[in-house]
């Protein structure tokens, strides 16, 4: 594993504080350095809509869901150090889950669909997490899960051929499609307007959620399995069940992601558990740093936008640019854009204060 | 019987396209750590430059060479303008190397169009051999054979040589072997370029029997990854086990079950992680 990923509290310590060590207690920064970076974004994220035409603000839907998702792979591959490869098995559970819920068994109601769905990503997760950490150090020594990389991408792949295979519950290879608006109960439906709102809302309670699973005993714990698994061991922490508890955590987050996104396209093929969305997570990840919380979303912003570009003006030569976008990532800015972008915050802030 | 006998033998053939494919993949992986997640790309894109020779030229064996060589050349930029810079660090690795994946998919569908292309097999290795009543297709048989001399040259290379002793003592501790004055960087730089050539050439051998399309380096890259997971690296008789495993039971699988065939090479594949995660033929590092 990657040297400067292996301190993820390490980048957030500004030069004056004490450098942190996994399992220490971090002292609560200041409000202004994160609250008003949150408020702000939050405020101009709600008020967008009201300006920009439907095409931009179902953009920005789509950066909140995929940021969602790239951020909850982070949680495995940044705190705990686990690189999966497969995340879109779980992007794919959510949404196959939602969509079957829906479809085929007629649940309307979206909260008890994401409860649902949210139930059977983790059933699936907690199945797949059982061979995947067999396999886990094994390669060439336990800081260089390569094996555990190429296991992971035969699963949702594995996923995506069941997806095939089983037609009538998700309907073969042409997959579901006609998902309806969302149904909140108590009458009130949901315009794809609205859902602009809704994915906001569900996507600020998993951040804040996440945003607390990693910074509690248990996420520093999963840094100390980063670290150094053997001490933690030595230590009487059960690592595996940290590891493996912590990839339940990661894909249950990516499952929800997961049926947002279905509600968002209302069509859904095998794809959505393929190669290709597990390596747009991949791209997120590395793309907005795996040191820090937010750096996915970041990523997100910047990959949609791309895409969005892209499928304007260059439709045929999208994998091309795709590709380009991990070869650039790695050579130009390995450590990612959201160290980046916190430096320059920090930077404003000092600035600010002198 | 005799339908066992034929799809026996198709079976063998596609195990050995399997080892063509896994072979480089497993030897850049299992010997270097190197992880190339371009394979899948860089054996369509041997498979397409031989289909231009032959197109061109019509010179089979011409093409194999060709294919070979110049995917050599690529590997050896690949390797000195990307891969060299990322040294034990794998899911870097992993994260450029499916970027140049979908690059070189894109650039094959940009040059050569989205439609299959076949290969036309060579006059000499076209037809069946009739034996007792039965038909083997002599193109099969001759990539069994290609398949078994790239083999036993890549086993004595591993067991014979000095060069297969200074990639094993590498695989035991690198450090100590460039302390003892081997020049492992340029025994390193050869093997990527092995691999990748290894790609290239078995791209061209393999498309007169599964073809040519841009998007399937995906699908060979998956099937790489599990012969390579199913025999286990380090050894190139482990990759031959696992592609024979696998190759067996896909065609085996197809011909008697097509239904749940294509869920047997994960089947395999789940069970071993379970069983035995090194492989079966794997080095035993845990």
């Amino acid at each position: 594993m990657v040297r400067r990923s292996a301190e993820p509290g390490r980048v957030d310590a500004g030069p004056g504080e004490k450098a942190l060590t996994s399992g220490t207690r971090r002292a609560p920064r200041s409000l202004i350095e994160i609250g008003l970076p949150v408020v702000v974004m939050s405020v101009i994220v709600l008020v967008l809509p009201t300006f920009l035409p439907a095409f931009v603000s179902s953009q920005i839907t789509k950066m909140m869901i995929y940021g969602l998702f790239g951020m909850s792979l982070n949680i495995i591959w940044g705190y705990a150090g686990i690189p999966s490869f497969g995340h879109a098995a779980f992007f794919g559970a959510g949404a196959y889950a939602s969509a079957i819920f829906i479809l085929k068994v007629g649940i309307t109601n979206f909260w008890l669909n994401l409860l649902l769905a949210i139930v059977a990503t983790a059933v699936i997760a907690a199945i797949l997490g059982v061979p995947a950490f067999r396999v886990f150090g094994v390669g060439a020594g336990n800081t260089n899960p390569i094996y555990f990389l190429l296991a992971t991408i035969a699963f949702g792949e594995l996923l995506s051929r069941l997806a095939i295979a089983v037609r009538p519950v998700t309907g073969g290879s042409t997959g579901l499609s006609g998902i309806p608006e969302p149904d909140l109960g108590f009458g009130f439906r949901i315009t794809s307007f609205r859902y602009y709102y809704l994915v906001f809302v569900i996507v600020v309670i998993c951040l804040f959620i996440m945003y607390r699973v990693v910074n509690s005993h248990y996420g520093y714990a999963l840094r100390g399995v980063h670290d150094n698994e053997r001490r933690m061991q030595a230590l009487g922490y059960n690592t595996w069940l940290y590891k493996y508890t912590a990839w339940i955590i990661a894909a249950v987050f990516g499952g929800v992601a997961g049926v947002l996104f279905a509600y968002y396209g209302k069509t859904l093929v095998p794809n959505t558990f393929a190669m290709i969305t597990s390596d747009i997570a991949f791209l997120l990840v590395i793309m907005g740093s795996t040191t820090t919380f937010f750096g996915p979303l970041l990523a997100s912003v910047v990959y949609v936008g791309v895409e969005y570009a892209a499928s304007l003006y260059l439709r045929d030569r999208w994998p091309l640019i795709f590709g380009a976008m991990f070869v650039i990532t790695i050579m130009l800015i390995p450590e990612g854009l959201g160290v980046w972008i916190l430096k320059l915050w920090k930077k404003v802030i000092r600035g600010a204060a002198t | 019987m005799s339908v066992a006998l034929v799809t026996g033998l198709n079976g063998l053939s596609y195990a050995f396209i399997l080892f063509l494919l896994a072979a480089g993949f497993s030897l850049t992986f299992g010997v270097m750590g190197v992880l190339n997640l371009t394979h899948g790309a860089l054996f369509v894109l041997g498979a397409y430059i031989g289909l231009q020779v032959v197109d061109s030229l019509g010179w089979f064996w011409l093409a194999v060479l060709l294919a070979a060589v110049a995917l050599g050349i690529i590997g050896l930029l690949l390797y000195f303008f990307f891969l060299k810079r990322l040294y034990n660090k794998v899911p870097e690795q992993a994260v450029l190397t499916i970027g140049l994946g979908y690059m070189f998919a894109n650039v094959i569908l940009w040059i050569w169009g989205p439609r299959a292309q076949n290969m036309q097999k060579p006059e000499i290795l076209s037809g069946a051999l009739e034996i007792g009543g039965l038909s083997f297709p002599i193109y099969r048989i001759f990539i069994c054979g290609i398949g078994l001399l790239i083999l036993a040259l890549l086993w004595w290379i591993q067991d014979r040589t000095r060069w297969g002793a200074i990639i094993r003592a590498g695989m035991d501790n690198k450090e100590m072997t460039v302390a003892l004055g081997v020049n492992y960087g340029l025994v390193s730089t050869l093997v990527f370029v092995l691999g990748v050539l290894l790609a290239g050439a078995g791209g061209v051998l393999g498309a007169p029997i599964v073809g040519a399309f841009p998007q399937m380096g995906d699908n060979l890259l998956l099937l790489t990854l599990i012969v390579v997971v199913v025999g286990g690296t380090g050894y190139i008789q482990g990759t031959m086990l696992g592609a024979l495993v696998i190759g067996l039971l896909d065609t085996f699988g197809k011909a008697y079950v097509p239904k749940a065939a294509m869920f047997f090479a994960y089947i395999v594949f789940l069970i071993i992680l379970l069983v035995r995660p090194s492989g079966l033929i794997g080095r035993r590092i845990f």
